[in-house]
């Protein structure tokens, strides 16, 4: 499942869901809103392009790893601190890949889904700073 | 020409969501780029550098893919191309 969505998730349905009978292991990630001063946080995306390209990283994540099953999550719109951001279940035959498919796909994810954070605090607000550089590419 | 500008985070702020440019046959990204300048002071502070050429924070897609390097001077736009402007993700 790649989802964009507002409302929150329920982890266990994903992962009772990731269960097979030749998975031994499944590994999960959930970003959450954590309190860097913040009030809240609001998400936007560029919604078709960000599903399409969390669906991308899923295919790259089973080509590049032995996994069996890829889902994320992502929630758009107000969010408080202490809510939940994004769901990432992986499922595979062994911990290790499972492990390392689901840091792939965080760190993938944070690389180029066009999603952003408007944090606010008690008097102000700001955009949470990204890290790509894109006019430095070749 | 129409290109259609879909805009987010703080330039969608500045110009908008949406917008729609009637450009030239053969406009480049960056005369799109330009005529937006012309609407608005902040947005070409906000999208050029001093030397005029596109700041490196700015990311750009032209129907959902990304234009880097120094393509995003010259690549050519066409009539129903979706451009979209943003700044670096910061998703997860």
């Amino acid at each position: 499942m790649i989802k964009l969505q507002q409302d929150d998730f329920d982890v266990g349905i994903l992962v009772e869901a990731a269960k097979s009978r030749e998975t031994g292991a499944i590994v999960t990630f959930i970003g959450t809103v954590r309190d860097d001063g913040i009030e809240c946080m609001e998400l936007e995306a560029y919604h078709e392009v960000a599903e399409r390209e969390l669906a991308v990283i899923r295919d790259e994540a089973m080509k590049e790893f032995p996994l069996h099953s890829v889902d994320i999550i992502h929630r758009t719109g107000p969010l408080r601190v202490g809510d939940n951001i994004v769901l990432i279940v992986v499922s595979a035959g062994h911990r290790k890949e499972a492990f390392l498919g689901c840091e792939y796909v965080i760190d993938r994810l944070k690389q180029t889904v066009p999603i952003w954070k408007k944090e606010y605090l008690k008097d102000s607000s700001r955009w949470v700073e990204g890290e790509e550089r894109p006019g430095h590419t070749s | 020409m129409n290109v259609r500008i879909k805009a987010f985070a703080r330039f969608r702020e500045i110009i908008g969501a949406e917008n729609t440019l009637d450009l030239e046959e053969g406009s480049s990204v960056l005369g799109a780029l330009k005529s937006l300048s012309e609407r608005s002071k902040d947005f070409r502070d906000a999208c050029f550098d001093i030397d005029g050429t596109i700041a490196s924070h700015v990311v750009l897609m032209i129907n959902g893919k990304r234009i880097s390097g120094s393509d995003r001077e010259t690549v050519v736009l066409h009539d129903g191309d979706e451009l979209a402007i943003f700044p670096p993700v910061a998703g997860g």
